[in-house]
């Protein structure tokens, strides 16, 4: 049994010929090397950068640019905001998401499709298109460089995610449990929080995730509608480094490091989820 | 009801900023203003020279951003499937590229474009080849942007495949060797018409999302050199607050949502066929 698995196996996944081996390599060392050289030059000096014997590994490491990006306020403002600001679309999303997924999983009703063909469409749209009629209405809201009117913008590319993303695991509730609910007498909202997500948690998290992890990286709206004081890291490392002309290549790297530390640790959490989130085309960061 | 609020606030964010720019694009409106003034469709007219030709830049930039990654990444797919050792740690670490942040993949290409102090020329100087100068010309400009994106991206294309290729219908392929298939012809016959639709499902959305890219191009190029990769993300950003010219940046828009439409049916097309399947 276990032997006839294997050939089988064999024959769908065979082992790679020379050819496919140096392939493999050479396209591992495009995918790689660039996140190694982000690294190094993180922890070079700087004069070890500019140099004309420029060596292509840290010989004599430092932290110096690690420790600046924690002692500059500016920088430090931007790290606070990007956390306040992806946190809060992150729990925006997840609840009004959540709501929306249990509504279009587990009811039929007039305007369902629609529903969902505009949630599809939703993610189709780029936030350049958005971009001034959001400018317009912040404004005219008073909400306008303020964390609320961020969370609510960034809400528009996370919330078809996080719908569909729920959708997809509510689907996988067995009908039974919201009957036996009903039978017991539980209201609509009360199966809700008490039966389905008590269920999912694993699934509310993913979403959380994943809609954290667009907020944090987001530049276009936080260039427009955030304003100095309330600027996210990426929009606050492009007009820090980029726009002064001269950059500090190794402050830059280590603060694009900062930047994306939050995103690793969570890929590493979320590992098993990465997989068929993505596969099923409704995750895109 | 409970879908309420999720509908309510995607309409107010979303699907009614969509309508409204219509309405902006009528009036000559300025972020410098406060008062608009109607002016019909002559907004429009003075945009289409520009629109028509960052249509032409985005497609460029679009297209080529699409079919790299999806080389790369089906390749990547393929030769991962295969039994090598350390294949699962190899798996995880390609996805580091996709992870960043755009800025941040943006921030990175440029430092190692760069031309005085960039590992590239670097590395070129060392083995005795000449420097390249790739963010200071048009063409190398456009390439440097394609080669960020194509290496943010393929990571998501790579994953898409290899889900598809778990799913290979294994009795098939065994099958096909037992009446004497050869490898490529199982390849050609079994596993490429398996992986052809839902990869290009993935390839159409991949366009998309190119076509309204703005992080890596206005990082990494600012549009420039001229503007040789100004694509209409970047065009309109400019026009509406690098110039304040909101009702010629939101003409721009409608021209670029009609476009958006017809490309986005395309996708909902195959979307739609490859769910009957």
């Amino acid at each position: 049994m276990s032997r006839g698995r294997d050939i089988g196996e064999a024959i769908v996944r065979p082992r790679l010929t020379i050819p496919g081996r140096i392939t493999l390599t050479l396209l591992a060392l495009f995918g790689l090397l660039p996140v190694y050289w982000l690294t190094a030059t993180a922890f070079m000096k700087k004069e070890d950068v500019f140099a004309v014997d420029r060596p292509l590994f840290p010989v004599d490491p430092t932290l110096e640019n690690i420790t600046g990006f924690f002692q500059n306020p500016l920088l430090l403002q931007n790290l606070a905001n990007s956390v306040i600001v992806s946190t809060g679309t992150a729990v925006l999303a997840v609840i009004v998401g959540s709501l929306m997924a249990y509504s279009l999983s587990k009811f039929r009703y007039r305007g369902r499709s629609p529903i969902m063909f505009m949630f599809l469409i939703g993610q189709l749209i780029p936030g350049a298109l958005l971009l001034i009629s959001l400018y317009l209405m912040l404004s005219s809201a008073g909400l306008l460089y303020t964390y609320t009117g961020l969370i609510i913008s960034f809400t528009t590319f996370t919330l078809p995610l996080t719908v569909f993303l729920l959708k997809g695991i509510i689907d996988g509730l067995p009908d039974d449990i919201l009957e036996a609910a009903k039978v017991d007498g539980l209201s609509r909202l009360k199966t809700m929080f008490q039966i389905v997500f008590p269920l999912i948690v694993p699934g509310l998290i993913t979403a959380a995730m994943f809609a954290f992890m667009r907020g944090w990286s987001d530049l276009l709206f936080a260039l427009t509608l955030a304003g100095p004081a309330k600027q996210t890291l990426p929009a606050g490392l492009t007009q820090a480094f980029i726009h002064e002309g001269t950059a500090d290549w190794p402050a830059l790297m280590a603060a694009s490091l900062i930047t994306s530390l939050p995103l690793a640790i969570i890929f590493i959490l979320l590992q098993r989820y990465f997989v068929s989130g993505l596969a099923s085309g409704a995750v895109k960061g | 009801m409970i879908a309420l609020p999720a509908i309510l606030l995607f309409l107010v964010i979303a699907i009614f900023p969509l309508v409204s720019s219509i309405g902006t694009s009528l009036y000559d409106q300025s972020l410098l203003r406060p008062e608009r003034t109607f002016v019909g469709f002559e907004n429009y007219l003075d945009v289409w020279d520009e629109f028509v030709a960052r249509v032409g830049t985005t497609l460029t930039f679009a297209t080529l951003a699409t079919i790299f990654p999806v080389v790369l990444g089906v390749s990547l797919a393929i030769l991962l499937n295969a039994r090598i050792r350390g294949r699962n740690l190899l798996r995880g670490a390609l996805m580091l590229p996709w992870l960043l942040p755009g800025v941040v993949v943006s921030f990175l290409w440029a430092w190692i474009f760069n031309d005085s102090y960039g590992v590239l020329n670097h590395l070129l100087t060392m083995v005795g080849l000449p420097e390249v100068s790739m963010l200071g010309n048009p063409t190398g400009a456009m390439a440097a942007v394609v080669i960020a994106k194509t290496w943010n991206s393929f990571p998501w294309i790579m994953v898409v495949a290899l889900a598809v290729l778990q799913t290979l219908p294994a009795e098939q392929i065994e099958a096909a060797t037992i009446d004497g298939a050869t490898r490529s012809q199982r390849f050609r016959y079994i596993s490429l018409p398996h992986i052809v639709g839902p990869v290009a499902l993935v390839a159409v959305l991949e366009f998309i999302y190119n076509f309204g890219n703005f992080d890596t191009i206005f990082v990494m190029t600012g549009g420039g050199p001229g503007d040789s990769t100004t694509t209409l993300a970047v065009s309109l950003y400019q026009l509406a607050f690098g110039s304040y010219e909101l009702g010629k940046a939101s003409a721009m828009g409608v021209l670029w949502l009609i476009l958006l439409a017809i490309i986005s049916s395309a996708y909902l097309l195959l979307n739609r066929r490859l769910e009957k399947r």
